[in-house]
C-alpha cells in the first residue's frame, strides 16, 4: 500500500532533537514503512463487501421508516394533546374527566418490523381515525348544536382513548 | 483538490441517504479500514465483523460528520469498534478462564495448540510482540495516511509523546522483521 501521505519525518523528528538523530529516526521509520508495504495485509472479499452494501442499505431503510414513524407519531400525539385539551374544557363541569396517558413505549415489533406495507396500511388508518376525530373537534368547537353535550363528547373520548390503545399495541 | 472534492460529492450522497455513496464510500474505505482491523487482530473473521460494524456506524453517525479531515473522522470510528471489542474480549476472556480453571481440575489432557497462529504471516508475528497500543498507533498511521499531526490530535496526546513511540514501536518492529 502506497503512503499518499508523504510526511517529512526529518523536520518532525528535528522538532524533538538534533539533525543527526533527527536523520536517524526518519530513516527507522522509512525502513519500517518499506516492511509493512512488504508485506500488505489481505483485502476484505467480494462476498463481504456485497454483504457490507445489503446491511448498510437495509439500515438506511430502517432509519427511513422510523423517521417516518416518530412523524406520522408527533402528529398523532400533537391531535390527542389538542383533543384532550379541547375535551377538558368542553366537558361537564361537575363530572371528573378520565385521566389520560400518551407517554408510552413503542412495542419492539413496530421498530424491528420489516412488513412497510403493513406498516403504511396502519399508519392510514390511524391518519383517517385522527382526522375523523379533528372534525369532530372542530364541529364541537364551533357549537354546533347537533352534537349532545355530554354524551357525544364521552363518546369521543372513548374513542381516542380505543385509538391509543390500538396504536400502542401495533 | 479533485479528490477532496469527490470526497465531499460522496459524504453528501451518504448524508441523503444515497445507497450509490454508501457503496463508493466502501470501494474508497474497505480495503484500508480492513487491514487497520486485520492487522489489529490478526483474524480475517473478526475483521469481517468489525469491519461490517464500522459501516453499520457510517451509516447511522453520517449525519454528525460536520466537515473537517474525513478519515480523522472515520479513523476515531474503527479505532472506537477495535477498543469496545477489546473491552469484551476481556470480559469473555476471565469468563474463560475461568472455565478452563475448572475444567484443568478435571482433566489433564494436554491441550491442542490453535491452528490459527500456524496461519499468520511473518509480519502479523512479530507486530504481536509489540505492545497493543503501539501496534494501534502504527497502524493508524499507516491504514489511514493520516499526518502525524492529524494522528496526535486523533488520539488526544501530545505530538512528541506519540511521535516518539511510533519510532520506538518501527524500530523494534524492523529489528524483529530482520532478526
Amino acid at each position: 500500500m502506497g503512503n499518499q501521505n508523504q510526511e517529512d519525518w526529518q523536520a518532525l523528528f528535528g522538532r524533538f532533537g538534533n539533525a543527526e538523530e533527527a536523520d536517524a529516526a526518519a530513516e527507522d521509520v522509512r525502513a519500517a514503512e518499506r516492511i509493512l508495504n512488504a508485506w500488505p495485509a489481505p483485502q476484505p472479499d467480494a462476498k463481504l463487501v456485497a454483504y457490507i452494501n445489503a446491511q448498510m442499505a437495509a439500515r438506511q431503510r430502517r432509519k427511513r421508516r422510523l423517521a417516518r414513524l416518530s412523524h406520522a407519531m408527533t402528529a398523532a400525539a400533537a391531535v390527542i394533546i389538542v383533543a384532550a385539551i379541547a375535551l377538558l374544557g368542553h366537558g361537564p363541569a361537575s363530572k371528573p374527566t378520565a385521566p389520560m396517558s400518551y407517554a408510552s413505549i413503542i412495542p419492539t415489533s413496530v421498530w424491528e418490523s420489516d412488513d412497510v406495507n403493513a406498516e403504511d396500511a396502519e399508519l392510514m388508518y390511524f391518519d383517517s381515525e385522527i382526522r375523523r376525530i379533528e372534525a369532530q373537534m372542530e364541529a364541537l368547537e364551533s357549537g354546533d348544536d347537533d352534537i349532545g353535550p355530554a354524551g357525544d363528547v364521552e363518546e369521543i373520548e372513548m374513542e381516542l382513548m380505543q385509538i391509543e390503545t390500538e396504536f400502542w399495541k401495533g | 483538490m479533485a479528490e477532496n472534492a469527490e470526497l465531499d460529492r460522496i459524504v453528501e450522497g451518504c448524508k441523503s441517504g444515497d445507497a450509490q455513496a454508501f457503496a463508493q464510500m466502501v470501494d474508497r474505505y474497505a480495503g484500508r479500514c480492513y487491514g487497520y482491523f486485520y492487522r489489529l487482530t490478526g483474524d480475517r473473521d473478526l475483521s469481517d465483523e468489525l469491519l461490517s460494524e464500522l459501516f453499520i456506524r457510517l451509516v447511522e453517525k453520517i449525519g454528525s460528520y460536520k466537515g473537517g479531515v474525513f478519515e480523522s473522522w472515520l479513523f476515531r470510528i474503527a479505532s472506537n469498534i477495535f477498543h469496545d471489542y477489546l473491552r469484551g474480549k476481556k470480559r469473555r476472556q476471565k469468563l474463560f478462564d475461568a472455565r478452563r480453571a475448572q475444567l484443568q481440575r478435571v482433566s489433564d489432557e494436554p491441550r491442542q495448540s490453535d491452528a490459527k497462529d500456524e496461519m499468520l504471516d511473518r509480519l502479523q508475528v512479530q507486530l504481536n510482540r509489540l505492545d497493543a497500543d503501539t501496534r494501534e498507533l502504527i497502524m493508524l498511521r499507516y491504514y489511514s495516511q493520516l499526518s502525524f499531526k492529524e494522528i496526535a490530535e486523533l488520539r488526544r496526546e501530545p505530538i512528541g509523546t506519540a511521535l516518539s513511540r511510533l519510532h520506538r514501536g518501527l524500530k523494534k518492529l524492523r529489528e524483529l522483521m530482520q532478526g
